[in-house]
């Protein structure tokens, strides 16, 4: 009952000084919005073309479905929902509905499945495959920053992983690009128990890269006190 | 939003709550894992090791994030600025978590019923202020707060919910400046000039010199034009007693403007008013199950006690009520009882007409501003109109009576409507 006017004064001045960092937290948001959508859009085409007829057609549709989904839903993220959605309108009812669709259906998981699916349907060609394995992550991470509205400092703790994970994405293209010892299934099989084994050793050699920093390091994610 | 030690020290008073919170998946991970599992069954099947290698970054990320640590539980501090406030006052809402290692916590503000949360409801940071304005009257819950932790690198999230505490949300008072005067005061020191004199300010009158009169009141054109000293005389300042009669048994019209929330915001404009005056006020609250009363008394916290006792009031059928078993002390004789009610119960009425018969000087305020709904058929509007008669009769009946009544929409100022009675001072007619 107290103390309105110091509230509402510091409201305003919180405002003010929020005001700079909202507009540049805007410009970022949808920059990461812009780069996802641009990311996922590049994805589809690399694993499309060349078009191939049958069911890559319909793998096509449900990549792009999945992406342009996607991309709408981080851009219709902050519209609200009403806590009362009794008795509306028919036309926002309608409108509530597609956003709650929009919101709970995994549309990137769908588009990722697609684009495999793609890639899969050409002949093999390792170092495509590669770029699009690289592309692929850089979409997820693009999209989950979009999401969470993080920054891209965010992601500093997981270079060292990522930088683990580019190395084996060019070991799983050059183990595909290593010509077969003999012809057959043995041989095929062999190469992939090799980058299984790769796999598995950079997973053990994970808790010493992925360790913990200490609190307070760089990118920490510890939230600035009184920050709304 | 504020500085950094300006909080630590609020917060100081404020006991943490632990609670344990629930992890799942973030649908980042699930993200990861749905990139992985599809890599890896693809090398399988189609025997080709890039697609491995396509699947071993979002594996390998996976694997990372199992290895942080995460709390089971966390503390968490929630700090309102005020456990009582009015109609559209701002209210903040401080909010601390402790515990959490290098997680990133994001708080979620879902405010309850009345409670306008304005543009802001979610935040993130290990502390946090939200602000609220109470759009109506009562004891409100402000809502839930919805936290999240997400780990370091975001692939598992934390989720509890804290019940945020009530608030006691009075109603705004009206706008208010005159009063009503009564034309008897009682004997009590005050500020109304009465109609005896004494030692006011207000000029009373002119009579002779007598010894032990001060020499700065001689009035010396007086003086000089009847050949004796004469001096002046000033009114005596009085207080009264106001008795605030609300009537809680009727709730008509748009909530947030109905019957209740005017009667409510006027008796708290009037009770401001005369309280202002120093005048002694108290409350009675016509209402289920019968009256409850708070005595008359003086003071800035008879205020917050009057809007207290309104504040319990239940609308709804009145059961017995009378005023008559009421004490001394809660209608004190030669009271001014000023009356918020929209006139609909009739044995309300009849109440009002009973206290008139008694001897107390009443002022109605009409608070009623709905009619009944009617369609377009000529039953319907021939009942409105028989409605709106008995309303106009019963108004009538009470002027006949000598009570003033006099209607309040609620959005202009209550001096508007009480302006004929704040010129000069009421005279009860016996």
């Amino acid at each position: 009952m107290t103390g309105t006017a110091a509230i509402r004064g510091a409201a305003i001045r919180t405002a003010a000084i929020r005001g700079g960092a909202i507009r540049g937290g805007a410009i970022r948001g949808g920059a990461i919005r812009g780069a996802a959508v641009l990311l996922g859009a590049g994805c589809v085409v690399w694993a499309a073309v060349p078009v191939h007829s049958g069911y890559a057609g319909f793998a096509l549709f449900l990549a792009i479905l999945g992406v342009a989904a996607g991309a709408l839903r981080l851009a219709l993220a902050a519209v609200p929902e009403p806590e009362d959605n009794y008795l509306l309108p028919v036309p926002l009812r309608a409108w509530l509905k597609f956003l709650e669709t929009l919101r709970l259906v995994p549309w990137e998981e769908g588009a990722l499945i697609a684009i495999l699916w793609l890639e899969v349907l050409h002949p093999a060609r390792p170092w495509h495959t590669a770029v699009l394995g690289a592309a692929l992550i850089g979409y997820l991470l693009a999209t989950h920053l979009a999401e969470s509205g993080a920054s891209p400092e965010a992601l500093r703790p997981q270079v060292r992983v990522l930088a683990v994970g580019a190395g084996l994405i060019a070991l799983g293209a050059g183990a595909g690009m290593v010509p077969a010892v003999g012809a057959g299934a043995g041989s095929a099989l062999l190469r992939l128990v090799a980058a299984g084994a790769l796999i598995a050793a950079a997973g053990l050699v994970l808790p010493y890269v992925a360790a913990p920093g200490p609190p307070g390091s760089r990118g920490s994610g510890r939230g600035t006190p009184g920050r709304r | 939003m504020s500085s950094s030690t300006e909080p630590n020290d609020r917060f100081l008073r404020v006991p943490g709550h632990e609670l344990e919170l629930h992890w799942r998946s973030s649908r980042h991970a699930r993200r990861l894992l749905t990139l992985g599992v599809a890599g890896v069954f693809i090398a399988l099947l189609a025997r080709r090791p890039e697609f491995a290698g396509v699947a071993a970054p979002a594996l390998l990320l996976l694997a990372a994030g199992r290895v942080q640590r995460r709390p089971a539980r966390i503390s968490v501090r929630v700090r309102p600025s005020a456990t009582r406030a009015f109609e559209g006052e701002l209210v903040a809402l401080d909010v601390r978590a402790e515990g959490q290692g290098e997680g990133h916590v994001r708080w979620t503000l879902h405010p309850g019923a009345d409670i306008d949360p304005g543009d802001v409801t979610a935040a993130d940071g290990a502390q946090a202020r939200f602000t609220f304005t109470p759009e109506r009257w009562g004891r409100r819950q402000i809502g839930t707060m919805d936290v999240v932790l997400r780990d370091r690198w975001r692939l598992a999230e934390g989720h509890l919910t804290v019940t945020l505490p009530k608030l006691d949300c009075y109603p705004a008072p009206a706008d208010q400046r005159t009063k009503v005067v009564l034309r008897r005061l009682p004997n009590r020191l005050g500020e109304h000039p009465a109609r005896t004199s004494g030692e006011g300010i207000e000029f009373f009158g002119v009579r002779e010199y007598v010894p032990g009169d001060r020499q700065r009141s001689i009035n010396w054109p007086a003086s000089t034009r009847r050949g004796r000293l004469q001096v002046n005389t000033f009114a005596a300042e009085r207080s009264q007693d106001v008795v605030l009669l609300a009537d809680a048994t009727s709730d008509v019209g748009v909530p947030g403007s109905s019957a209740l929330d005017l009667a409510l915001r006027g008796a708290a404009a009037a009770a401001r008013a005369y309280l202002e005056g120093r005048d002694r006020v108290g409350v009675i609250t016509y209402q289920w199950g019968g009256v409850s009363w708070l005595g008359p008394g003086l003071g800035r916290r008879q205020l917050y006690r009057i809007i207290d006792s309104m504040l319990a009031s239940d609308s709804a059928y009145a059961r017995g009520a009378s005023f008559r078993r009421l004490p001394r002390a809660a209608l004190p004789p030669g009271a001014l009882v000023v009356v918020f009610s929209p006139l609909l119960d009739q044995r309300f009425v009849e109440a009002l007409r009973d206290m008139r018969e008694r001897g107390f000087t009443l002022l109605v305020v009409d608070v009623l501003n709905a009619e009944p709904p009617v369609r377009w058929r000529r039953e319907d509007r021939l009942a409105r109109r028989i409605w709106q008669m008995e309303q106009e009769a019963i108004r009538f009946s009470l002027r006949e009576l000598g009570v003033p009544v006099v209607h309040w929409d609620g959005v202009e100022s209550l001096d508007l409507p009480l302006a004929a009675h704040t010129r000069r001072p009421l005279a009860a007619r016996r």
